[in-house]
């Protein structure tokens, strides 16, 4: 008799189970913890997709490298680099908080699907933390990144390995949870 | 006199029909795709392996749709990469590859069997395997009814047979 129960009682018990499970998905969502929008990236602990993009003539004085931009003469010190566009809202909220970061870190700009001259706009209008920009004009070098929005920021080490990737704006949680103790933990 | 109506029978008729070929249209039409000409390779070997790769890749801003079905500008692009690597000569294991490398593996709309998605892929089989063995489990210790009459059940259909009153009746007129 008690054997019958205990079978009958399996399926209740996988259920709460399965119940449990989504509960704490859904509690994770709402407060904010489990974001299921992020993707996860593949490319954390690899090497950095290969980067040779024309370079945006921009008000920065360009390193010797000149015309093309490449993500070698960046090497030997953490590096982030930001896919924005002049298009995108969101870009233009992140922005102060790239201005801040460039004081702590070299910056790369790849600018996405963009004009030349509106990228130029872009920055004259919300300042322009980057040590080199790429014009991606075809989205290529985005599809080579993994890149399904913009803005995207990946984190390099010293040796152009990606440490950390978020996709979306900058924001200050971001900043002090995610981005900054990477940035510790690299030393930078 | 039937002469003057029969125009406007045959105009009404012709608006019915009318209405029945557009409904029809609207459902029985293809889902559009959002494939432009323009994207479409020459080649209609290549193109047809283009759909083909397009339909198992996901749109990563909608989601749940393929980069066939979407529009986003992002499956347009991706829809381009593919095209582009076709054309190189790429096999079609290679240029999935590809894209997973970068995009990981919810880029494909079917998952690869393996690593984290082998509980996925096993689970279905494993709800089956449980509700079988509860089914089983249940079934054997299911006792067998003893149907057959008592003694004292026996006499009571016998006297009912009979037409007689049982001697509960007859106890509670």
């Amino acid at each position: 008799m008690s054997r019958i129960r205990l079978s009958f009682l399996l399926p209740l018990g996988v259920f709460l189970g399965l119940a449990a499970l989504g509960a704490v998905a859904l509690y994770g969502t709402l407060s904010g913890s489990r974001t299921p929008d992020q993707l996860p990236s593949v490319l954390i602990g690899k090497p950095a997709p290969p980067l040779d993009l024309p370079r945006l003539v921009t008000a920065t004085p360009a390193p010797a490298s000149a015309a093309q931009v490449t993500i070698a003469p960046f090497r030997g010190k953490p590096l982030l680099v930001n896919i924005f566009a002049s298009w995108c809202a969101p870009c233009r909220a992140e922005a102060p908080a790239l201005e801040m970061l460039s004081k702590r870190i070299a910056i790369l700009g790849i600018a996405y699907k963009d004009r030349e001259e509106d990228t130029q706009q872009f920055l004259g209008q919300y300042g322009d933390p980057f040590r080199a920009i790429g014009i991606d004009r075809d989205g290529r070098a985005g599809i080579a990144w993994g890149v399904y929005g913009v803005p995207e920021t990946f984190l390099l080490d010293a040796d152009g390995i990606v440490r950390l990737r978020h996709a979306g704006p900058l924001t200050k949680d971001v900043i002090d949870n995610k981005l900054i103790p990477a940035l510790v933990a690299l030393g930078a | 006199m039937t002469n003057h109506r029969c125009p406007v029978l045959r105009n009404r008729l012709s608006g019915l029909l009318v209405a029945i070929t557009l409904i029809a249209q609207s459902l029985f039409s293809l889902p559009s795709h959002a494939i432009t000409a323009e994207e479409m390779l020459a080649d209609p070997a290549l193109e047809s392996r283009a759909r083909g790769l397009s339909k198992q890749l996901r749109c990563l801003v909608c989601q749940n749709q393929s980069i066939d079905d979407s529009d986003a500008d992002l499956a347009r692009d991706l829809r381009r990469e593919v095209r582009q690597q076709l054309l190189t000569g790429a096999d079609d294991a290679t240029i999935l590859d590809r894209i997973r490398q970068t995009y990981g593996d919810y880029v494909l709309l079917k998952p690869p069997v393996g690593g984290m998605t082998l509980l996925l892929w096993l689970a279905p089989v494993g709800f089956i395997a449980v509700g079988a063995l509860v089914v089983l489990a249940a079934r054997r210790q299911r006792p067998v009814a003893d149907n057959s009459l008592t003694a004292d059940e026996k006499t009571r259909v016998e006297t009912l047979l009979k037409g007689g009153k049982t001697k509960s009746e007859r106890q509670n007129p």
